[in-house]
């Protein structure tokens, strides 16, 4: 644990350039030590060749000023609010009450009542020893057909 | 629909009117309850559609495509970010608008009653995509690239519109709703055989079909991520839903008329599946997996049996889904790479584990792993078109094969293997980008436990 931060404490220290610790402190516990680093105080080099695989310059890394970065903006305050907003809107409001909602659909296109129809509609067939189903769509003595012409 | 139409028109003055820090987090919290509340669309009726007014409607065909469009904004936005975060305000502010412009038509495509009115917003969705792709693409090719992707278009539109004043001047009405018990059947002469080309090609060089697919890839490769995201999930499946709906008016003749564009359709699905092996540039792999999975959903609609409509709406809805995720994993490698190209960015599985379950999970869905809604829709086409046509299973099966070797290609390429010494540098995952690829996945594998509202009106 005091490594984490040990860690994290000398992370931040070095991209701020301040010394982390003035004196040498190991830790009786663990094997976490603290020093001074020897490179304090001096810049580092500039790079003499540029490498095809180095960034590009243009190119922003965003956890080079926020290690703590989701990916949305530079400042971090809006970054943290951007992620909350995706997370709570998007997987906790429609996700859930989304899905919530689709499963809980009362009788999808009545697929469900048409079953009981027709379960009912065959009882009472049977029951008066009508037919299950006509052939035909329509009672064809209501249809009116036009006179046959010649 | 105004509940849906008139949020969607405000987050116009929401994006304009924000604060410089808030205009991601204001657009993407309001559109995402704006796709929360595009549910409310699921309560359809067996019989009948849901008739909103004389203007609007909405049954099951257009339902799961109007959710999907709602929920694809926010994703688009959340995509767009990053490479966005270098322009100026008013740019930034621009996009979001084009992309805004662009859902408020496709909202009204897809829930138009009259179908003039459909037509004009048909053409209306070409504008705003074409100015994302040609103002936001990144490499000088986008111009060619817009201008294949508009000319193709309106070159097979302009005589749907021809042909729709003709259906006007003869039947009375275009009124959908009103034509569905109108319809006459159609006799066979050569007048009408003109007639069922120019109502359908409009939507065949959407769809893309194969002959007529050339503008898709180069569309797809050029349009920045949100553009690529919107062409692959929505605008593809304009053409599907256009073709569902005039097929209603071309019967008789499309029996035979068919024909020429099945045999193009099931060959060419074999053909950009092929192509797909032999890609190196990531994003152009992903657009042929596109026209190869349309390429069945056109093949469904036009044998017209109920279970090709199912699998046809089933398929077109999974293929938004994963097909806008294999973008956004690409754009993904792009941010990090700057290249295209798959070998550069390889052996990414040991750099970054969570980004490669991602890619685990998109190329299992593009492969139509069961359960996945994927396979549904492939099933049921296959199923179908076996009892069109026995022959045909081996094409599909052919077809099936090829798919599952370029995903599985695609996968181990970008995944699998040692890394390459020169990407040393690449940052680790966001969770913005975490968070997009499991706002993808997450009703994907949802729709699996109720694919119901996804099988549309036949079910």
């Amino acid at each position: 644990m005091l490594g984490l931060c040990g860690r994290r404490l000398l992370a931040v220290a070095a991209t701020r350039g301040l010394p982390a610790a003035s004196v040498r402190w190991e830790s009786s516990s663990s094997r976490a030590v603290i020093a001074p680093s020897t490179l304090a105080g001096k810049r580092p080099s500039e790079p003499t060749l540029r490498w095809q695989e180095d960034p590009e310059p243009e190119d922003e890394n965003l956890y080079e000023k926020n290690p703590d970065s989701h990916g949305y903006d530079k400042d971090p305050a809006v970054d943290v609010w951007n992620m909350r907003v995706v997370f709570f809107f998007g997987f906790s409001i429609v996700l859930v009450l989304g899905s919530t909602f689709v499963a809980y659909l009362p009788d999808y296109r009545m697929q469900e009542w048409a079953r009981r129809e027709a379960e009912r509609l065959v009882k009472y067939r049977e029951a008066h020893g009508l037919p299950l189903m006509e052939s035909n769509c329509f009672d064809p003595s209501k249809i009116q057909l036009p006179e046959d012409e010649d | 629909m105004l509940k849906y139409i008139i949020p969607t028109m405000m987050l116009m003055p929401l994006t304009w009117l924000s604060k410089n820090s808030m205009i991601w987090i204001n657009t993407t919290l309001h559109s995402l309850l704006i796709s929360l509340t595009s549910l409310l669309l699921l309560n359809q009726f067996g019989d009948n559609s849901l008739n909103f007014s004389l203007t609007f409607f909405s049954d099951s065909l257009s339902t799961p495509l109007l959710i999907l469009t709602m929920w694809l904004l926010p994703l688009m936005l959340m995509a767009s970010q990053h490479h966005l975060s270098k322009e100026n305000l008013a740019r930034k502010k621009l996009f979001i608008s084009m992309l805004i412009l662009l859902q408020l038509f496709l909202i009204m495509t897809f829930t138009a009653t009259e179908l003039i009115f459909f037509y004009i917003m048909f053409e209306a969705t070409l504008v705003p995509t074409l100015i994302i792709i040609t103002r936001w693409g990144n490499q000088t090719e986008r111009l060619n690239a817009g201008l294949y992707f508009l000319f193709y278009t309106l070159a097979g539109s302009l005589p749907l519109l021809v042909a729709l004043i003709y259906i006007q001047n003869t039947m009375g009405s275009l009124n959908f709703l009103i034509l569905q018990y109108w319809v006459q059947p159609m006799p066979n002469s050569w007048s009408n055989t003109f007639m069922w080309l120019a109502c359908m090609m409009a939507f065949m060089v959407k769809m893309p079909l194969y002959g007529l697919h050339l503008w898709l890839p180069k569309a797809h490769v050029e349009a920045p991520i949100a553009g690529s995201m919107v062409l692959a999930a929505i605008l593809l499946k304009l053409g599907g839903y256009g073709m569902m709906r005039i097929t209603l008016l071309l019967n008789p003749i499309t029996d035979f008329m068919a024909y020429p564009f099945i045999m193009l359709s099931l060959w060419g699905m074999i053909m950009t599946s092929s192509i797909c092996l032999r890609q190196t540039d990531l994003k152009s792999l992903i657009a042929y997996s596109s026209v190869s999975h349309m390429a069945l959903v056109i093949v469904a609609i036009l044998i017209q049996t109920p279970w090709s409509y199912m699998g046809a709406t089933a398929l077109m809805i999974a293929h938004g889904l994963t097909s806008s995720m294999l973008f956004c994993l690409a754009n993904s490698n792009y941010e990090r790479v700057h290249s295209r190209t798959m070998i550069l960015a390889r052996g990414l599985q040991t750099l970054l584990p969570l980004m490669a379950a991602w890619w685990l999970l998109a190329s299992l869905t593009n492969l139509a792993l069961p359960p996945s809604i994927n396979l549904i829709g492939e099933l049921f086409v296959v199923m179908s078109t076996f009892s069109w046509s026995n022959i045909t299973i081996i094409l599909m099966g052919l077809n099936m094969v090829i798919t599952a070797l370029y995903s599985l290609y695609m996968l181990i390429t970008t995944q699998r293997g040692k890394y390459t010494h020169h990407i040393n540098n690449i940052l680790p995952s966001f969770t913005r980008e975490n968070a997009l690829m499991s706002l993808h996945m997450l009703p994907l594998l949802l729709l699996s436990l109720n694919p119901k509202i996804i099988l549309g009106p036949l079910y």
